[in-house]
């Protein structure tokens, strides 16, 4: 089910990217246009996509994490997913203290003084490596760290 | 002779303090990643590359090619005594390095590993050195027409290397031209794909693909799959091999050195393909072949041969041609292009201190490799204690850095977030994601390519057909695409 879903989903990303791309002009005085290639591109999507829609190249049985294992994938999005977003507020100190706490704690179920002593040992690691040995300027938040 | 002139330039670049620093801990990271399971050297490479980008090109270049071969070496120890790959290419190595370390010969097995992988990785060096000037001599001959068609034949090479369907191997490349295809047109300045959005406009950074497809989703499969692992041997001993495990291995490791050399050069090919195959051969022409599986030390001589020959053997096309032959070569053709490198038939003349000063690393490293892998042992076996739930919130925030650091720019981390979770449902439908980085980075060579042929000749396309070369590779490739569409098995099924 789910591969047939994707199969018509490439079907239509490809058509889509072929009339962009044909919008975009496929040639012109000075030879090719910027729409050929994608042109091309966006068949050859639209075509194995109807090629794998109608063929049989289903995948056998794909795995599909279930109960904790689905909990744990969604906590490691959730997670990121928390660490983009927040980042540009609070800074990444802050955001990615409070992602790795919310991982330990909901993906990994460590305990409380395991969760904040990895925490606090990771981020000051990841930010005195890269922020102060190697100069390189990571969000700040509001407090100037 | 050439060559060898130019290996002593090579060295001449290589042997200063700071560029040994960086080839030294360009080997120490990439036993590290090989080591532990969970973190591939693709992911690493994408990792730690915005690091290179404040050093000199030499520097830059050999600690990341260190770090790809420095992976094949650490990925025999955690398949030998924890039965988990530490990297895709070691997978064999479980078969029979596990079960000679559950017969207490766990020392022999990392021994075979690591002086296999010591031999085929000079050995390949040596073809590097000779074969990588005589092929870019025959390729500076080349223009756009004769490129275009090597890259064509390159990404059809790549689909009979890859695992699961062909189709979805053509759909995947078709995907990484598309994602190539966002930005700004450099030719004409139209915004392709952009959609008004301002972050577009540079284009989809490779960085965040990479980190993403290969560096997030693989997170997101171990904690999904919650791997508990058991060490076997806490203490190793007796490292150096019997005069029975050498009398059974030097053949293997000479076929292995030989089979992962080619399958190196092939694009598509490389380490994993490479150990693959090289355990399908020793268990085929082995006289007992039921032996492999219960603790065969030519099923762990061979493959692991094979994948550091391979390593060699890969870096002819992106040295000499400036193709990539798979993902992690073309994520070091991306780099060269980051530094304002373009890699290619001119780059051996244009740039001999760079091209020959990474050869020289590799030899250099492969000597630091064969240290710290045999005496230090004892040092990475200690870090195979340390829980995955400790190792992925720290690779996770490694990733977000490391997305953050190319350019500066949140809008990264979501598309390393996308690229992640699409990574990651690819993977469960048996898509190969490695077709789409190496079309990813091969698209604006490929298009620029293209448009040059057809510019250049008053016939538009029809100068495909009117010069030899081009037109020969160009049939090549239709055979291949050919025959491929009519072949049940592909190599990398098994």
């Amino acid at each position: 089910m789910a591969e047939r879903a994707l199969n018509c989903f490439w079907i239509l990303l490809g058509i889509a990217a072929a009339i962009h791309a044909h919008g975009l002009g496929m040639f012109g005085p000075s030879g090719p246009e910027s729409g050929l290639f994608p042109l091309i591109a966006g068949l050859l999507i639209a075509a194995t996509g109807i090629y794998l829609l109608v063929g049989k190249t289903a995948t056998t049985n794909p795995a599909w994490p279930r109960g904790p294992a689905l909990w744990r994938v969604l906590g490691v999005v959730a997670g990121l997913t928390l660490l983009a977003g927040a980042t540009q507020y609070v800074g990444f100190a802050v955001a990615s203290a409070i992602t790795m706490l919310v991982l330990l704690k909901s993906v990994e179920r460590a305990g409380w003084i395991e969760s904040l002593a990895i925490t606090l040992a990771a981020v000051t690691v990841v930010m005195g490596l890269f922020g102060h040995l190697l100069g390189m300027p990571l969000p700040r938040g509001p407090w100037g760290w | 002779m050439d060559a060898l002139a130019g290996l002593a330039t090579g060295f001449g670049v290589i042997l200063t303090p700071g560029n040994l620093y960086y080839c030294l801990l360009g080997s120490l990271i990439g036993t590290l990643v090989g080591v532990l399971p969970g973190v591939g050297p693709l992911a690493a490479l994408a990792l730690l590359m915005p690091m290179t980008f404040v050093l000199t090109p030499v520097a830059g270049m050999a600690m990341l090619a260190s770090i790809f071969y420095g992976a094949m070496y650490g990925g025999s120890t955690t398949s030998i005594l924890v039965n988990i790959p530490g990297e895709a290419a070691s997978v064999v190595t479980c078969l029979d390095g596990h079960q000679l370390a559950r017969q207490g010969r766990a020392g022999a097995a990392l021994g075979i590993a690591a002086l296999g992988s010591f031999f085929a990785g000079t050995l390949s060096l040596i073809a590097l050195t000779l074969f990588a000037p005589a092929l870019a001599a025959v390729a500076i001959r080349f223009g756009p027409p004769e490129n275009f068609a090597l890259m064509v034949l390159g990404l059809v090479c790549t689909l009979y290397m890859i695992s699961g369907s062909t189709a979805k191997g053509v759909l995947m490349i078709a995907l990484g031209f598309l994602a190539a295809a966002v930005g700004i047109d450099v030719v004409n300045g139209k915004e392709r794909f952009t959609f008004d959005s301002i972050q577009l406009t540079a284009g989809i950074e490779l960085l965040a693909v990479v980190i993403g497809l290969f560096g997030v989703s693989e997170i997101l499969a171990n904690v999904e799959s919650q791997a508990r692992s058991t060490l076997v041997a806490n203490r190793i001993r007796g490292l150096w091999p019997t005069r029975e495990d050498w009398r059974v291995s030097w053949r293997p490791i000479l076929r292995g050195s030989g089979l992962g050399f080619l399958l190196g050069i092939v694009p598509g090919g490389g380490p994993v393909t490479a150990s693959f195959m090289s355990y399908a051969l020793e268990r085929r022409i082995a006289t007992q072949p039921e032996r492999f599986g219960h603790g065969a030390m030519e099923g762990v001589a061979g493959p692991e041969s094979a994948n550091n020959a391979a390593v060699g053997g890969s870096m002819i096309p992106l040295l000499s041609l400036g193709i990539p032959g798979n993902a992690v070569t073309a994520l070091l053709l991306g780099s060269l292009v980051i530094h304002g490198i373009q890699p290619g038939p001119l780059f051996m003349t244009q740039r001999p201190d760079l091209f020959w000063g990474v050869v020289a690393s590799m030899y250099v490293g492969n000597v630091f490799l064969l240290l710290l892998n045999l005496p230090l042992v004892g040092i990475w076996v200690q870090l195979l204690r340390v829980p995955y739930r400790i190792l992925f919130p720290l690779v996770l925030l490694l990733s977000v850095v490391g997305t953050y650091s190319a350019n500066k720019n949140l809008f990264d981390l979501w598309v390393m977030l996308g690229f992640g979770i699409a990574g990651y449902l690819l993977r469960k439908l048996e898509y190969d994601l490695a077709p789409f980085v190496i079309s990813f980075v091969l698209a604006p060579l490929l298009e620029q390519s293209l448009r040059q042929s057809l510019v250049m000749s008053p016939d538009g396309a029809l100068i495909l057909a009117q010069r030899p070369v081009t037109a020969g590779l160009l049939v090549v490739a239709l055979v291949l695409a050919a025959l491929m569409f009519r072949r049940p098995v592909r190599l990398g099924d098994n």
